[in-house]
Formats: C-alpha cells, sequence, structure tokens
C-alpha cells in the first residue's frame, strides 16, 4: 500500500534528482553545433563559479533571505504576542490574518504589481504625494529590493505569527509568574523562560522560512520580472529565466545541483548551529 | 509609561484593525481595479468604491474569453484530480505507515518530506528533459499534458498529505480494525468501512489543502506545458506583457486565481500552520 | 549507525554525519579550488585534499 505513494515520489523526486545530478557532468547544448550530449567532466562547475551574475543572484537570494527571515521573525513575535491577549472578535482578526498564506504567490505579484505600477497604484502616488519620493519599480534597484522583501514580510509573516503563537501557548503560566513575582526584569524572563520553551517552534519556522525564502520566484517574477537590471533576479529566477531558455542544459543542471547543494548545507548549518553546539541532542 | 493603557482591550482592538487593513489594502485595491472601467484606471487613487462607475464588464471579457475558459478548466481538472490522487495515495500509505512494522520506517518518512522541501527551480530543468525526452511512448509525451501536471504535483502534495493523514490514521484505535479482521474482513473492506469514515474529516482538510496548493502552482505549470494544458496562474502571469498590460483584466483574473482559496480559508483555517510547518507545530 | 561521539568536531557525529560533512567539504574544496588554485596547480590537488581532509574526518571527527 505504501509502494504507490513512494513509486510516484521516487519517479517525480528522486529520478530528476539524479538525472540532473549526471546532466551536470555533460556538456549538452541543443541549439549547440552539438546537439548530443557529451561528458564534459566538471566543465560546466568550472564555468559557473567564474560566472559573475550566477554568484551575483546567489548573494542577492542570501541578502533577501536575511533580511525576510529577520524582519518576519520580529514582526511575527511581536504580533503572536499581541494575539495572545483577550480581545472582541479574536478570531475574526485571525482569519484575515491569515489570508495571505492561501493565496497563489503568483496572484500576490500580481496584486503588489497593481500597488506599484506608476500612475495606478497608491503606493507611488502617495509616495510622492507625502514624502515627494521618485517611485518607479522599474528604475530604482533598491527601491525594487526594498518592494520585494515588503512584499515577502505581507505574504508570510502570518505563518510565524501563528506558529509563534502556537508555541507561545505552550508555555506555562507558572514559571512566568514565579519569576515576575521574583522581580526579573521582562527581557530576562524572556530570554531564560520563554524562549528555551519556543525554541522547537521558533526553531521549526526559521527552517521553513528559510527554506521557502530561498526558492521564492513567482511573486518576484510577477512584481519585477527580476529587473531593474539584474536587482531582484534570485537563483530561481535566474535558472528559470536566463538558462533555462537558452537550451544550455548541462550548465543549467550544473547550476541546479550548485544551488541544491548549498540549500542543504545553509539549513544543515543552521540546524546544527542552533541545536547541536549547545545541547549535543540525543 | 503607562502599560494599563497599552494593555486595554480598546487598544489592541484597534490595533488589529489597523493591521487587517494592512492586510487587506491590497486585495481591496486589486478588486477596485477589476471593477473600474479603462478611463477610471489612472488619476488620483481612491480606496472607495465608486459604485455608480462600477462595470463587471473586466470579468465579463475575461470569462468569456476561451482560452481563459480552457485555462481555467484545465486549473480545475488538474487541481480536483491531483487532490483525489494524493488524498488517496496517502490514506493507503499513512495506513501501511501506522499498522505495519515496515524496515527503515523512519527514513522512509523523512525521505518522502525532503520530496517537498527542496527548491523547484532546481527541478524544472530534470523535469523538463524527462517530460520531453525520456517519458515519451511514440509521439506521445508527458509534457503540455494534464497528467503531467497531476503527477507532478504530487512531489508538493503527497508529503504534505501523507504526514496529514498519518497523525490522523494513528488516532485511529487500533482494536476497531483488529475486530473487523478477526471478523474475517479484507484490508480494503476495513479501510472502507472503518478507516474511511474515521478519517473522513481529515481527508476533507487534506483534500480542500492539496487542492488550494495545485490551484495556486506556477512555476512547473509554466515550464512544462505549452498550450494544451495551461492552468489559471500562467494565464495570469501571460497578462503581463511587454506592450501595454491590460491592468483591469489582469486584477480581474488574480481576483479569480484567489477566490477559491479565500473560500475555503475559513474551513481549513485550524489546519493550515501546521500543514505548513508539517506538523512540526500544531495551530 | 549510532556510533555518536565527540571528536574535534564541535558537534557529537555519528558515521552518516561524518560522511555527509566530508562529502560536503569535498565539494566545496573542489569549487574553490576551480577558482582560485587551478590556474597555478591542476585539480587533482583539490581531489587528494579532500581525500585527506575526509580521510581525517570520518577517522578522528
Amino acid at each position: 500500500m505504501l509502494a504507490p505513494t513512494l513509486f510516484i515520489l521516487f519517479i517525480t523526486g528522486f529520478v530528476p534528482f539524479l538525472y540532473v545530478l549526471v546532466v551536470s557532468f555533460f556538456d549538452w547544448n541543443t541549439f549547440a553545433q552539438n546537439p548530443e550530449p557529451q561528458f564534459a567532466g566538471v566543465n560546466n562547475f568550472r564555468r559557473l563559479v567564474f560566472d559573475e551574475a550566477f554568484l551575483k543572484s546567489v548573494g542577492l537570494t542570501l541578502k533577501f533571505t536575511f533580511f525576510v527571515l529577520v524582519s518576519q521573525l520580529v514582526i511575527g513575535f511581536a504580533l503572536a504576542k499581541l494575539m495572545m491577549r483577550n480581545f472582541p472578535l479574536k478570531g475574526l482578526f485571525r482569519t484575515v490574518h491569515t489570508l495571505p498564506l492561501m493565496i497563489a504567490p503568483i496572484a500576490v505579484g500580481a496584486t503588489w504589481r497593481l500597488m506599484t505600477v506608476p500612475g495606478l497604484g497608491p503606493i507611488p502616488h502617495f509616495m510622492g504625494k507625502w514624502f515627494d519620493i521618485s517611485y518607479v519599480l522599474s528604475r530604482f534597484p533598491d527601491q525594487a529590493f526594498a518592494t520585494v522583501v515588503i512584499m515577502d514580510i505581507w505574504h508570510w509573516t502570518p505563518l510565524v505569527t501563528l506558529t509563534l503563537l502556537a508555541g507561545l501557548s505552550n508555555v506555562p503560566e507558572e514559571p512566568l509568574e514565579q519569576a515576575r513575582i521574583d522581580g526579573a526584569r521582562e527581557w530576562r524572563i524572556f530570554w531564560d523562560i520563554t524562549l528555551p520553551f519556543l525554541k522547537p517552534v521558533l526553531l521549526t519556522t526559521i527552517f521553513i522560512r528559510l527554506m521557502d525564502a530561498l526558492r521564492t520566484v513567482d511573486e518576484v517574477w510577477m512584481l519585477t520580472g527580476g529587473g531593474p537590471g539584474a536587482a531582484t533576479r534570485f537563483i530561481g529566477l535566474y535558472i528559470w529565466k536566463i538558462v533555462f531558455p537558452k537550451t544550455d542544459y548541462g550548465y543549467g543542471s550544473a547550476m541546479s545541483v550548485l544551488t541544491l547543494y548549498m540549500t542543504i548545507v545553509l539549513c544543515w548549518l543552521l540546524y546544527v548551529a542552533m541545536t547541536g553546539m549547545k545541547e549535543n541532542k540525543k | 509609561m503607562n502599560r494599563g493603557f497599552f494593555h486595554s482591550k480598546t487598544v489592541t482592538v484597534i490595533f488589529w484593525l489597523c493591521m487587517s487593513m494592512l492586510t487587506l489594502v491590497p486585495i481591496w485595491w486589486m478588486f477596485l481595479v477589476s471593477v473600474k472601467r479603462r478611463v477610471d484606471l489612472f488619476g488620483a487613487p481612491s480606496f472607495f468604491l465608486d459604485v455608480s462607475s462600477m462595470t463587471w464588464d473586466n470579468y465579463a471579457v475575461v470569462l468569456g474569453n476561451p482560452v481563459f475558459r480552457k485555462y481555467m478548466f484545465n486549473s480545475l481538472v488538474v487541481a480536483t484530480s491531483n487532490a483525489v490522487l494524493v488524498s488517496v495515495l496517502a490514506l493507503l500509505a499513512a495506513y501501511a505507515m501506522s499498522r505495519y512494522k515496515l524496515p527503515g520506517k523512519d527514513n522512509i518518512f523523512f525521505w518522502v518530506l525532503t520530496n517537498r522541501m527542496a527548491p523547484p527551480a532546481v527541478f524544472l530543468l530534470p523535469l523538463f528533459l524527462l517530460y520531453t525526452t525520456v517519458f515519451v511512448v511514440g509521439d506521445w509525451s508527458l509534457f503540455d499534458t494534464r497528467i503531467g501536471l497531476i503527477l507532478l504535483y504530487c512531489v508538493f502534495n503527497l508529503p504534505f498529505a501523507f504526514w496529514l493523514l498519518q497523525g490522523m490514521v494513528d488516532g485511529i484505535p487500533q482494536e476497531l480494525d483488529e475486530a473487523a479482521y478477526v471478523d474475517g474482513a479484507s484490508t480494503f473492506y476495513v479501510l472502507r468501512t472503518v478507516i474511511f469514515p474515521l478519517a473522513r474529516p481529515g481527508l476533507a482538510v487534506t483534500a480542500i489543502l492539496t487542492w488550494v496548493f495545485a490551484w495556486n502552482e506556477y512555476l512547473f505549470a509554466s515550464t512544462l506545458t505549452s498550450v494544451h494544458a495551461r492552468t489559471i496562474t500562467t494565464g495570469l502571469a501571460e497578462f503581463v506583457t511587454v506592450t501595454g498590460t491590460n491592468w483591469g483584466q489582469l486584477a480581474a483574473v488574480a481576483v479569480l486565481t484567489l477566490l477559491p482559496a479565500a473560500l475555503v480559508l475559513a474551513l481549513v483555517q485550524r489546519h493550515i500552520v501546521a500543514g505548513l510547518t508539517f506538523g512540526a507545530v500544531k495551530g | 549507525m549510532s556510533d555518536r561521539r565527540e571528536g574535534f568536531l564541535p558537534i557529537k557525529t555519528n558515521t552518516f554525519d561524518r560522511v555527509f560533512i566530508s562529502v560536503v567539504l569535498f565539494i566545496a574544496i573542489g569549487l574553490l579550488w576551480m577558482r582560485f588554485l587551478e590556474q597555478a596547480l591542476p585539480l587533482w590537488g583539490a581531489a587528494v585534499l579532500s581525500a585527506l581532509v575526509g580521510q581525517w574526518i570520518i577517522r578522528k571527527g
């Protein structure tokens, strides 16, 4: 009974992985003089480490991931704290807050595109009117990058809020109150009591968000198209829009493999840094 | 600093009202654009609905377009088939996982989950090559077929459904199906009469969420289809062209794209968090 | 596989962990070598170096 599930995942998950690994060692471009795959050793990877555009998009992706992760954790934690209070219509607010999570990333991109198109969207209008800032996504790289970050915060902070909310609800009351009676400072209580209880949830949240942020493609493509120039061209976009249409399959495969490698290493490093160092788990 | 003031109910509610506004404004704006006439699009933006000049023309044009209707139909077919397929397979797998002692159980489970975690852009190229050159029978290839997409969406939906149902099936007491086996029932019979009715709420949530994920998917759909099997999300992306985008229609399509997800939100709200974090966090 | 132990690495590791770390380092060394050292030294150097490092980690890590 397990067989069909494993079989389908084998075909759609494991076979492509092996395939991309094999192809990454071949020279294969259907539009080249010799369209047949030829073994090329590590030539593709050699090309890759000197590809400035690729390295730049890697750096950009890491920068993006760092910004969204930090801001989402801070905002999400604050919102979760606020959600812990009792107030009327809590359920309704919670539902509204969850809404962005369910929207297709491509529709999120479309939404923000409509918000930011010059002449049509409210953001450029009010930026110009109130702050006298000329806001044109297709012209200013920094604005484009910032907008992409803000869009991601809008889209995914609810997830952080909800997970941290679940974590906070599990923090027992007694030690907190005991500490308050003893006159401990709030940040001390947070650091010594809340945080240890929150740690597993926090870790999972960071993990999930890290992996999702590293593979952000759809929204960004819809909002900025990776531009202006290469200002928001993340790895996913680079593979999909630059390498793919050139039908340079061997090179693209090498890039995919390296991206996967970096994703795995990054997640593993984070995992070790957060669990292994302190407790030596198991 | 007056802590009492900041912790009062009124302030909290006002704060959450503002937060909800922030969440809803982009979506509301999109709806506004979708019901505006073309002449009203540009000008000082207003967040209030002008009922007198409201028009449903954009929706009429979009829904009247046979190409777009086909995209929508494809999306419906792909998402629904995928949700059904995934739910059935995952129920079987979860049952096997929960009731039988299998060697390397944890490893299987872990491997299944990693399928969900891998970045899709990495798999675009191999899948494209496999679909166009390897998985080919005569003139027929998986490329640009609905079946291709249905199978492909299993990569991220199957692990998810598997995990969700695993917890569900674990919660069904084993005595129930053992009693049925003692009476001489077949595995299939037990699944149908004991497990299925008890797992129904879980199955519903699984089916709805996988449906939404399949409906929302864009990257694979845009790469592995060209004409016949395009979905609504690729249709949405096609509206953004170099030469003059029709913003009203774009907004209308975007509203149609997010509508189903928004409609089922209330039903599955409690399970979204657990679903998106693989049950590491219970919402 | 569950021979968790403490070596010179900052975490407790089992055999699988150490093999994994070695493979990760192998790839990293190879790539960095290609970028910075290959003009002067052939790529075999990276392979030899990785093999030594891997050996060391699997034995003593």
